[in-house]
């Protein structure tokens, strides 16, 4: 069974480098790594693991913490382009093991467009990972729609990815619910600001992939559905459940029932495969665990582990 | 078919009359209480003519969450209390057989909370108490709080879970009344995860919490906190067993606005811990509750009363 990862990170080995060497990368002051040593690990290592896995292709995207939108665009723009060539070089290098999502300076829309449309259609990558939020501002925000209009016409994809804090660290810090928890609130609120915001209608081919299955969304859509139905958002024209179907998905549930209703409210040609490699919160055997799921057809197994984003990337020719 | 809703709030009418005649009320105006919604302001004759057209034969009651004020002076937080919770007996002693209650406490003082909470069970006759999710930011795994669980253990009290103030959500999205629709749900999952990882439900184990909305998110997004647990020991620290197995300590109200919501939520806590709440009278309700879980598809006829009237029977003696 052929399978491709939409969720998959890498750490930039120039970045790595200068903190070895004790030296500024983009702004960065040098400090001690702290991460997981697969994130050290060469393009081959990490194809061994993929092979052992039964990962064919990642798409790889540079870790959340790159995001930096804080800081100065055009120090992050910098930083962004070594990012981007870098996680393009591994596509060149091994290219039916690995395609690429950008990362872009959302702190400065024009310089957005511009990184994605350089990654995209100079690079061959195939959209970008971008947060919940910009400094505080949800997607909604009239400033963003710009780049929604240009990620559409070049086909790109967004993969959003929480950053930084989520909603839940200021209510509480412990037991790691502000990634248990927050992560899933923050892809809520994420699809409430694209639908209720009218992002999805002003954009219709407009292609968003929510990351941890879409956190809490398609449970939760009941009672947006409600706000709905009383009068609370009279500024789209279908209730929000009627969304659903316009954006994608990762299978990062880590429950079987989770990512059964994902597909029933959803459909499953919205589903993809989505590990988090190589991060502690991951699908340990990711395609094992697809496979193992009973109370998914085997059409619907194949959807998931490869067919959907094969669609969705327009890399049949990979196979 | 029985029914009784234990998600039904009401706004005091003393508080009303003082503050329609241009009064404070504990240092409360006008601007509280969601006197915009015509149904705050009715009677409990009216209230009783509405159910009766919904089906629904008893509302345990409780003071809407505006109320809670934990950010007051405690003897403030405690007069208003007071107050309302009296206002609230007197409705149960006029209708005996179609009300019942729960109070509100001064959770800013555990003391004064648990003085509060005996009265309102122990003298009044009220069933527990509706807190919300924090109180002035604090979750209730805060060691502080513990001797409000063990009085309410010890008295058999019902503890409902309903948001007051600014839910999760807010401070990010404050559109679209997603500080509702999303915001209440997360901060009833984060309840959910306090008491779970928090290690109150090990150390009492008789305490009954209710979280309203259906526990919000609790039940869906179990399987990132297990793995949560699985993976990080600073989610282990008080609990040896991942954060799926106290699902069924609690009990849930089936105010999920979906139905394949609410079947997984049977599925995963049991259908003893789902109970029928409402959210009358507030506009998202559940406009024809009873009508509503009798008619969804997915739920036998036995599931259909328990969560009607059996479990809450079971559970508050009625």
């Amino acid at each position: 069974m052929r399978s491709i990862d939409i969720h998959a990170h890498v750490t930039p080995q120039s970045y790595i480098s200068a903190m070895k060497e004790n030296r500024v990368w983009h702004s960065l002051q040098p400090e001690p790594l702290d991460m997981e040593p697969q994130l050290e690990w060469t393009p081959d290592q990490r194809i061994q693991d993929m092979n052992s896995l039964g990962v064919d292709v990642q798409v790889a995207s540079t870790g959340a913490q790159f995001y930096n939108y804080g800081r100065d665009a055009d120090v992050i723009a910098a930083m962004h382009r070594e990012c981007n060539d870098e996680v393009h070089q591994m596509t060149i290098d091994h290219p039916d093991r690995f395609k690429g999502l950008a990362q872009i300076p959302m702190q400065d829309v024009d310089k957005a467009i511009a990184e994605l449309d350089r990654c995209v259609n100079q690079l061959g990558m195939v959209g970008a990972m971008i947060d919940d939020k910009v400094n505080g501002k949800t997607f909604d925000e009239p400033e963003f729609l710009p780049l929604w209009k240009a990620a559409e016409q070049m086909g790109a994809v967004f993969l959003i990815h929480q950053g930084g804090g989520t909603l839940v660290g200021p209510r509480s810090g412990n037991y790691h619910l502000p990634n248990t928890i927050g992560n899933l609130v923050d892809r809520a609120v994420t699809f409430a600001s694209f639908v209720m915001g009218g992002v999805m209608d002003a954009c219709p081919d407009l292609k968003i992939c929510l990351a941890h299955g879409g956190g809490y969304t398609c449970y939760g859509v009941g009672r947006m559905d409600r706000s709905w139905d009383v009068g609370r958002l009279p500024q789209i024209p279908q209730p929000p459940s009627a969304y659903l179907n316009r954006f994608y998905y990762d299978c990062l549930t880590h429950s079987e029932s989770a990512l059964r209703m994902l597909i029933d409210m959803a459909g499953i040609d919205r589903v993809v495969f989505g590990t988090d490699w190589p991060f502690d919160m991951q699908i340990d055997w990711p395609v094992s665990w697809v496979l193992g799921l009973k109370s998914l057809t085997q059409d619907e197994k194949e959807a998931i582990l490869y067919k959907n984003l094969e669609k969705l990337l327009g890399i049949e020719d990979l196979a | 078919m029985r029914s009784i809703d234990i998600h039904a709030h009401s706004t005091p009418q003393c508080f009303q009359r003082a503050v329609l005649a241009g009064n404070d009320w504990h240092g409360m105006t006008s601007a509280d209480g969601e006197l915009f919604n015509p149904r705050n302001a009715w009677t409990p004759e009216q209230r009783i003519a509405d159910m009766n057209s919904l089906g629904v034969d008893i509302q345990v009651v409780s003071t809407s969450p505006g109320f809670y004020q934990y950010d007051k002076d405690v003897a403030v937080t405690t007069a208003i209390a007071r107050d309302s919770n009296d206002e609230i007996r007197q409705m149960t002693m006029d209708y005996p057989d179609r009300l019942a209650g729960l109070a509100i406490i001064p959770m800013q003082d555990a003391a004064a909370a648990v003085a509060e909470l005996d009265r309102a069970v122990n003298q009044l006759g009220l069933k527990g108490a509706m807190i919300g999710d924090q109180v002035n930011g604090k979750t209730f795994d805060e060691p502080e709080f513990f001797p409000v669980w063990k009085a309410a253990e010890q008295m058999g009290a019902l503890i409902f879970i309903h948001q007051g103030g600014q839910t999760i959500g807010a401070e990010r999205q404050p559109r679209y009344h997603v500080r509702n629709t999303v915001g209440n749900p997360s901060d009833r999952a984060v309840t959910f995860a306090a008491f779970t990882f928090g290690g109150i439900m090990d150390k009492c184990p008789d305490l009954k919490v209710i979280l309203a909305h259906g526990g919000g998110y609790a039940c869906f997004g179990i399987g990132r906190m297990d793995r949560g647990w699985q993976v990080r020991s600073e989610a282990r620290v008080n609990i040896n067993r991942p954060p799926s197995e106290y699902l069924g300590r609690f009990y849930y109200d089936c105010l999920t606005h979906s139905e394949p919501a609410l079947r997984m939520l049977i599925d995963y806590v049991g259908i003893e811990r789902v109970v029928l709440g409402t959210d009358w009278p507030a506009d998202l309700r559940i406009d024809w509750p009873v009508s509503w879980v009798m008619g969804l598809a997915s739920l036998t006829l036995e599931e259909k009363e328990a969560i009607l009237w059996k479990n809450l029977e079971n559970m508050l003696g009625l």
